[in-house]
C-alpha cells in the first residue's frame, strides 16, 4: 500500500511541476489518473479505495478546487475500474488506451456536472474547454496508459497482490 | 455454520459497503467544503506540508536539468570538432548561463524590492514551487504559509500586476488562485473613464469584465485597475488591458475581455500583500495633486 501511495504523490508531484512547461496549450496526461485505472484492477477494495481517496484529496488540495471534486471523481473512477476488472481483457494497446480514454472523458463531464450543480453561476464558457481541454488531454492519458500499465505491472505487481492487469 | 455463512455474506458485500462508505465520505466532505468554503483544515495543511518538500525538490530539480540541457547538452554536437575549444566553449557557457541566471535573478529581485518600495504596503515576497495539477482551475503553490504571516484571502501581485489571493494555507506553503480562474473575482475600475466592474476569471489567459454598465465608454486598449473596494486588494493595482468589447444583445451591461498584465504561465516570484491600508501609488499621485490645487487656491 505504501508504494503506490508514494508513487501516486510523485506522479502529483510530476504533474504540478515538470508536466507544467511541457504541456501544450495546457493539455498534459493525467498520469494520476492513469494510476489510479490501475489500482482499481490490481489493488484490494479497501487499500486501493483509500490510496484513491487520498490522489484525489491531493489533487484537490493543489489546485484551485475549493469543492473537492477530485476526491470524489477519483473514488468513482477507482470503483468503475474496480467493477469491470474482471469484464475486461486488458492486454492490448488499444484495449488500454481506450479503457482510459473513456474513463478520462467520464471524469471530466463528472467534474463538469458537479461543478453545475454547485455552482449556479458556472460561466458558461467552461463547457466549450470540453472540446478545446478535455478530448485531446483524454486522448494524451490514453495513449499514455499502455507502457505506464506495463510499467506498473513490472514495479508495483510484486509488491501488491498479483492480480495485475491482464 | 450461521457464523460462517454471515462472514461469507459480509465478504460479499465488503465492496458495495465500502464503495458507498468512501463515495459517501467523499460527498460529505464535498458538502463541508461547499457550506463552509473551506476544507478540513487540520489535514489540509498537514498533506501540503508533507508533500511540498517533494514539489520544491522536483522544481529544484527540473530547474538543474534545464539549466544542464541549456548549458552543455545542446553544445555537444558543437563541440566534436575541437576537444580543446569544446572544453573552453562549455566552461565559458557554463559561466555565461550562470551569470545570465544570477543577472536575470538580481534584476528580478531589483524590480520587486522597487516595486516594494514604491507601493510602501507591507508584503512577504514568495517563490512558486507548483503548478496547477489539474486543466479545469487555475493556482500555483508558493513557498510562504501561516508561520510567515500569510492568511487566506491576501492578494498576490508582481511588479507587472495583480496575480490573485491566497485560496488554502499551510504553515510553511500556501495555494494561490489565480485571476485567469473561474472562481476568482476582484472589484476593478478601468482607469481611463473610472467605470466599475467585476474582474472574473475565463481561464485560458484570459478575464472578463463584469456587471460593466452599457452606458460606459470603452475601448480596446484600456487598462483597468483594482478598486480598492474588495478589502484584500489596495487601489490602483494593475489588473490588465482591455482586449475585446462587445455590446452585442440586449441588457444594461456590455461585455469586455481582459487580457491580465502579468504573464501567469511564467510566474516566479510573488509578492503577497499582508496589510493594504496604505494608499497606493495612484492614490498618493491624486493625493498630491489635491494637494498642489489647494496650495494654489490659498
Amino acid at each position: 500500500m505504501i508504494l503506490p501511495l508514494f508513487l501516486g504523490i510523485f506522479f502529483i508531484t510530476l504533474q504540478t511541476t515538470l508536466f507544467t512547461p511541457l504541456s501544450i496549450q495546457r493539455v498534459r496526461p493525467d498520469i494520476v489518473l492513469v494510476l489510479t485505472l490501475y489500482l482499481g484492477f490490481s489493488c484490494p477494495v479497501i487499500s486501493g479505495g483509500i490510496i484513491a481517496f487520498f490522489l484525489g484529496y491531493l489533487m484537490d488540495l493543489f489546485s484551485g478546487n475549493t469543492f473537492g471534486l477530485y476526491t470524489f471523481s477519483r473514488v468513482f473512477i477507482f470503483c468503475v475500474a474496480y467493477f469491470f476488472k474482471d469484464r475486461f481483457y486488458l492486454e492490448g494497446f488499444l484495449s488500454r488506451f481506450l479503457f482510459a480514454f473513456s474513463l478520462a472523458l467520464v471524469e471530466g463531464v463528472l467534474i463538469l456536472v458537479l461543478l453545475n450543480a454547485l455552482n449556479p453561476k458556472l460561466p458558461g464558457h467552461l463547457f466549450p474547454l470540453f472540446f478545446n481541454i478535455l478530448l485531446p488531454q483524454s486522448f494524451f492519458t490514453g495513449l499514455v496508459t499502455p507502457p505506464l500499465f506495463s510499467l506498473f505491472n513490472r514495479g508495483l505487481l510484486p509488491l501488491s497482490n498479483r492480480h495485475g492487469v491482464r | 455454520m450461521m457464523r460462517i455463512r454471515s462472514f461469507f455474506l459480509f465478504r460479499k458485500y465488503t465492496f458495495l459497503t465500502f464503495v458507498v462508505l468512501l463515495l459517501l465520505l467523499a460527498l460529505i466532505l464535498m458538502s463541508l467544503r461547499v457550506k463552509q468554503r473551506k476544507g478540513v483544515d487540520f489535514f489540509d495543511a498537514l498533506l501540503i506540508e508533507s508533500c511540498s518538500p517533494f514539489l520544491k525538490a522536483s522544481t529544484f530539480v527540473i530547474h538543474t536539468i534545464q539549466g544542464i540541457f541549456q548549458n552543455y547538452v545542446f553544445l555537444v554536437s558543437l563541440q566534436e570538432e575541437n576537444k580543446l575549444l569544446k572544453q573552453r566553449v562549455v566552461e565559458l557557457q557554463k559561466e555565461i548561463g550562470e551569470l545570465r541566471e544570477t543577472a536575470l535573478a538580481k534584476e528580478r529581485v531589483q524590480n520587486l524590492l522597487q516595486f516594494r518600495e514604491k507601493i510602501s504596503l507591507s508584503m512577504i515576497a514568495a517563490e512558486v514551487i507548483g503548478q496547477d495539477p489539474s486543466s479545469w482551475f487555475k493556482s500555483v503553490t508558493i513557498n510562504k504559509g501561516e508561520k510567515d504571516g500569510v492568511r487566506k484571502g491576501m492578494a498576490v501581485i508582481s511588479p507587472e500586476g495583480v496575480i490573485g489571493q491566497i485560496l488554502k494555507t499551510g504553515p510553511y506553503h500556501s495555494t494561490v488562485l489565480l485571476i485567469t480562474d473561474y472562481n476568482s473575482a476582484i472589484d476593478s475600475v478601468v482607469q481611463r473613464t473610472r467605470a466599475k466592474a467585476i474582474v472574473e476569471g475565463k481561464g485560458e489567459s484570459r478575464c472578463q469584465l463584469k456587471y460593466l454598465l452599457r452606458t460606459e465608454e470603452v475601448t480596446i486598449g484600456d487598462i483597468v485597475v483594482t478598486s480598492g473596494l474588495n478589502g484584500n486588494f489596495p487601489k490602483g493595482l494593475l489588473v490588465g488591458e482591455i482586449r475585446k468589447v462587445e455590446k452585442a444583445g440586449q441588457g444594461i451591461f456590455q461585455n469586455a475581455e481582459l487580457a491580465p498584465s502579468v504573464d501567469l504561465a511564467k510566474l516566479e516570484e510573488v509578492l503577497i500583500i499582508t496589510e493594504s491600508s496604505l494608499p497606493l501609488q495612484e492614490e498618493k499621485v491624486k493625493n498630491k495633486k489635491k494637494t498642489i490645487g489647494i496650495q494654489k487656491k490659498k
